[in-house]
């Protein structure tokens, strides 16, 4: 949908509208191609009335000088036309989400928009206002615009769409009607054969003592969630993007507050946990915003593996830095996970990305972790460092640590995986071992069917 | 060194084209040449006359003051350095600057004590005084989400008219002798002043030196200590630094008490050294230098000294160019115009990598 919005590049192949095959370099040429995108946020003026958003970027002017009531007139008649209303002369911070994702249709549509794409719409919607947005796409085709629905839920592509193409993995894996499919269906043509490895051997599991518990937690994003991961074990958490899986590593990381409950990590109990504490009690973390969370792109790469363990030894002596035992520990890093360039003053920024997440896992497995929280560890690696990857953490458990893997890549959960847990809606929602685990109770359970 | 670069030539370009645009107004090359050569003299003395009369004072004059307003630069460069490296745009260090000078000039005055305890307590004051100035923008953004941008720029002028339009003609007005009228607090105990160095050749005093030790000092503690790590982690990605268990707020409040307290020194180092009270008005913008003399630093601790150094030269030179009917404002516009082109980062950077890159591949 970038590409077609004119945000991302297409590598290779072409677009076409209306048979005519077009370049799209921006969002301009989209808009001037005819596509009129609504995004999951909204990006209206907030304390604009419903007529100046809809027309802003090309207003309408009398005599120089901007005309409300001709802004105001579109509204009107494009409401008329869709059979709806809305107050053009209300502010929009005084609307409701569901008027608010009318306002962004209009304005698509006042741009000339042929083709719209609606970005999850239903994500923040109440029912009423579900049928509501379904009824002016029916109305909208029915006058011969494009729709593009984009969505996870099952339910409303059943109910809305003409055509459902299914995508997974950047790939548009089938093409159905409506009438020709049912939800179990589309589930299972989402999830797909995500297979087992075979290589990966089960875990000697049994008698392990659980490294961390969580006894009811509550916190922004989750709701009373008990769990626990035991020494050894990969626990894999799946589940829709949003679910609260990124807000449970946070928890478990200290990076997020807890408003209920309370977690144990080895024998400590914490009600509240900052990241010092948890790193102190052996928490490696390895985030999925590595840009942001993990590295700082202006440092180097041997200040880059200091960072975490910055007050001991080899990195300090003292209130210094060590800088001879922060190089050799570099050096030594780099070597053993195979980071290039091999230049420990390299600027962190300048690696690609697969190396820069070759030095982060390096780093956070040089802690000697007994709990490594893993977020989408293999997203953009190409195939040889996304194995490489894999292959430290199940080293890792087999070695006696405890690996919470959150990944969207079910496949990934899958091959790793001793035990899946399914996240929606920040609660847990099933539980499944290793060999037991069916693909499509799985699939059924991310999109919240209850057990 | 590769990071001064852009900076050197920043202030290259600044000096040519500030050279260009009097040759304009002026109309005439030579008398240009002649003013610049002026602003040279009284930067660093008239060695010529030194050589031949054996003089001192020709040299060591222009030495000392032009030492004297880098000292006081360096301070305040520093304190918005020391900010800019955690990431806070301290706007403040004027403010924080004219409350420390008043401090200062409160203990020098009012306290008698021997001069090995008085003059450090005088400036202890005034550092803790600025940094307690500089703590509550920084509580601000803390506690109540307060940008330090617009918290620093207004308590700016509550500073000023706390201290000029009250404590000064109010309560802590000197008390006039006689029918002289005085203005100003009262004249600091000579127990308080910093030291002279140069005898009665130059004003040149103490805080010159007290402020090239802090530079290194600042520069240890951000390149070589723990905390110099983790504040720099902080001020380039806090969300990293978070997660990597570093306290960002403490980090954070640390920054700024240093920055206060180095630019409420500086208001003491005017004081102890050069004004000996606090005037009716203290008409030193050299707080908003401190900003100038920073980006031109390139917010490194020896780049703000490289930088104070090179225009508390130019400005002590720059009266000397009156005399060739240039205004002795001019080094300020040079300083203005380096700033420019200092933040004109992208330039520069284009510009660097392209010679780099052509650099390396011809060899190949």
């Amino acid at each position: 949908m970038n590409v077609l919005y004119g945000l991302y590049h297409p590598d290779g192949g072409e677009l076409a509208f209306d048979g005519q095959a077009q370049k799209v370099r921006s969002p301009q040429d989209a808009i001037a191609r005819g596509v009129g995108m609504v995004h999951q946020h909204f990006t209206l003026v907030p304390n604009l009335t419903v007529a100046e958003n809809v027309v802003l970027g090309a207003e309408p002017t009398r005599g120089g000088l901007f005309d409300l009531e001709a802004a105001v007139r579109v509204v009107d008649e494009t409401c008329k036309k869709l059979g709806f209303s809305l107050d053009a002369r209300a502010r929009v911070d005084r609307l409701s989400v569901g008027s608010q994702q009318k306002v962004e249709i209009v304005k698509a549509l006042r741009r000339g928009a042929k083709t719209l794409i609606l970005d999850e719409p239903t994500a923040v919607l109440t029912p009423q206002e579900t049928d509501d947005l379904f009824r002016i796409t029916r109305e909208l085709s029915e006058q011969g615009s494009t729709v593009v629905l984009i969505t996870h839920k099952l339910k409303d592509v059943l109910a809305f769409a003409t055509r459902i193409a299914v995508m997974r993995r950047g790939r548009k894996v089938a093409e159905v009607r409506p009438a020709d499919t049912t939800g179990a269906q589309l589930a299972e043509l989402m999830v797909g054969g995500a297979m087992h490895d075979p290589a990966a051997p089960p875990s000697p599991l049994g008698a392990t003592e659980p490294f961390l518990t969580l006894e009811g937690v509550s916190a922004e994003g989750l709701h009373d969630l008990s769990l626990e991961v035991r020494a050894g074990e990969i626990l894999g958490v799946a589940g829709v993007d949003g679910n609260g899986q990124r807000e449970l590593a946070e928890v478990v990381t200290g990076l997020r507050p807890l408003s209920r409950g309370r977690l144990k990590l080895g024998a400590t109990h914490w009600s509240q946990l900052t990241p010092a504490q948890a790193r102190a009690c052996g928490v490696a973390h390895i985030p999925e915003d590595r840009l942001h969370r993990a590295m700082v792109a202006d440092m180097t790469v041997e200040e880059n593996v200091a960072l975490g363990r910055q007050h001991q030894a080899p990195f300090a002596r003292g209130l210094f830095i060590d800088f001879a035992g922060r190089r050799a520990r570099t050096a030594q890093l780099l070597e053993a996970h195979d980071v290039r360039p091999r230049d420990p003053v390299a600027r962190m920024g300048s690696l690609s990305g697969g190396n820069q997440q070759k030095l982060v896992v390096a780093r956070e497995l040089d802690t000697a972790p007994r709990l490594l929280v893993v977020v989408q560890p293999t997203r953009g690696l190409d195939i040889a460092a996304v194995n490489a990857v894999r292959q430290k953490l199940l080293e890792r458990a087999r070695a006696g640590c405890a690996v919470l893997l959150v990944s969207l890549d079910l496949e990934e959960v899958l091959a790793l995986a001793d035990r899946v847990v399914v996240m929606f809606e920040g609660r847990l929602n099933g539980t499944f071992t290793r060999g037991a685990c069916d693909e499509r109770e799985l699939g059924r359970r991310m999109l919240g069917a209850a057990a | 060194m590769r990071r001064a670069l852009p900076s050197i030539l920043s202030v290259a370009v600044a000096v040519g084209v500030s050279f260009i645009a009097a040759a304009l107004t002026l109309g005439s090359v030579s008398q240009t040449a002649s003013a610049f050569g002026a602003m040279v003299e009284g930067a660093l003395g008239d060695w010529p006359r030194f050589f031949e009369t054996g003089n001192a004072t020709a040299v060591l004059r222009p030495i000392g003051e032009a030492a004297t307003k880098a000292g006081l630069l360096t301070l305040t460069g520093l304190s918005v350095a020391v900010a800019f490296r955690v990431g806070l745009f301290n706007i403040g260090a004027q403010g924080q600057m004219v409350v420390g000078a008043l401090a200062a000039a409160f203990i020098g005055a009012r306290l008698s004590l021997p001069a090995a305890l008085h003059l450090p307590l005088a400036l202890l004051a005034a550092a803790a005084i600025g940094s307690g100035w500089a703590l509550i923008a920084t509580a601000l953004k803390l506690w109540r989400g307060v940008h330090e941008v617009i918290s620093t720029i207004m308590l700016n002028w509550v500073a000023v008219s706390l201290v000029e339009n009250w404590l000064v003609v109010g309560p802590l007005r000197a008390t006039a002798s006689g029918t002289n009228s005085v203005s100003g607090t009262a004249q600091i105990l000579p127990t308080a002043e910093l030291p002279r160095v140069m005898a009665e050749s130059s004003r040149l005093n103490l805080g010159f030196f007290l402020a090239v030790a802090l530079a290194l000092a600042v520069s240890l503690w951000m390149q070589r200590t723990r905390a110099g790590y983790e504040s720099r982690a902080v001020g380039l990605a806090p969300r990293a630094a978070e997660a990597a268990g570093i306290s960002v707020s403490r980090r954070l409040f640390e920054a700024m008490a240093v920055s206060g307290a180095l630019a409420g020194l500086a208001g003491g180092v005017l004081i102890l050294g050069t004004e000996l009270k606090y005037p009716a008005t203290l008409a030193s913008p050299y707080g908003f230098d401190g900003i100038a003399i920073a980006l031109i630093g390139q917010s490194h601790p020896l780049g703000a000294l490289a930088s104070a150094l090179f225009f508390g030269a130019l400005r002590a030179g720059g009266t000397h160019m009156q005399l060739y009917g240039v205004h002795k404002s001019f080094p300020e516009l040079i300083q203005g115009l380096a700033l420019l082109l200092v933040a004109a980062k992208l330039f520069w950077e284009r510009l660097l990598k392209q010679r780099i890159a052509t650099r390396t591949r011809s060899p190949v």
